[in-house]
């Protein structure tokens, strides 16, 4: 519920307005709220079945558009890759890391991890605006 | 299981491409290439000691996910579209 027809039940509950006034103030408030915009924020409430990747760009003169959808069933069993990749591999890409200055044990990192992980995706959000460009990552 | 892959190009002076590949008949045709690269992943699962049912499992899980991915990319009047179903 937005804060304008909260305000609007509000005085209604104090009796500072009637019924009918009530009626007639949500009916205006609806109409001057914009058409839902394709935005995360209006996807209904539910489960999120894709991660979309929306980039728009300026180069040299030339606008370019990127448009990606996953499934995110394919991210969920992707991490299950995670648990195939040998000890050995993962030694040498953990003495890598340090040796790049991030002290990252990538054997800690579970199938379980990464799958809350992506279980926890349809509520993020990400933007970035530059001056020639924009990314939002989502879920739909 | 992924049915059709589609893929369209589109080209400034040129007529646009667009390809729509049938993915059972294609794996079916393609089958003895598939039952090689089955056999050699599984082969590489044993060299380096992980479990070939695990593997298999992931790596079908995976393919069975795709549907539904679809990858559209425009730049100048150069466009093209990857699309799974």
């Amino acid at each position: 519920m937005n804060e304008q027809r909260k305000d609007i039940l509000d005085m209604l509950a104090e009796g500072k307005i009637t019924a009918e006034e009530a009626e007639r103030l949500i009916a205006a408030l609806e109409r001057a709220q914009p058409p839902a915009a394709a935005s995360p924020a209006a996807r209904p409430k539910g489960k999120a079945k894709y991660l979309r990747v929306v980039m728009e760009f300026l180069e040299d003169g030339e606008s370019g558009r990127l448009n990606v959808r996953v499934p995110l069933q394919l991210l969920r069993a992707g991490v299950q890759l995670a648990a195939l990749i040998p000890p050995q591999a993962l030694q040498r890409a953990n003495a890598e890391l340090s040796k790049s200055g991030v002290p990252f044990d990538l054997t800690q990192l579970k199938p379980e991890h990464l799958e809350a992980l992506v279980e926890h995706l349809d509520e993020a959000v990400v933007e970035l605006e530059q001056s020639d460009g924009h990314l939002r990552v989502f879920c739909e | 299981m992924p049915q059709l892959l589609t893929v369209r190009v589109k080209r400034p002076g040129r007529r646009p491409i667009r390809v729509w590949v049938p993915v059972l008949p294609m794996v079916l045709v393609l089958s003895p290439v598939v039952v090689l690269v089955v056999v050699g992943a599984a082969v590489a699962c044993l060299v380096f000691s992980v479990s070939v049912v695990r593997a298999l499992g992931t790596g079908w899980r995976i393919v069975s996910a795709l549907p539904g991915t679809r990858v559209d990319v425009e730049y100048s009047r150069t466009a093209v579209l990857v699309a799974i179903r």
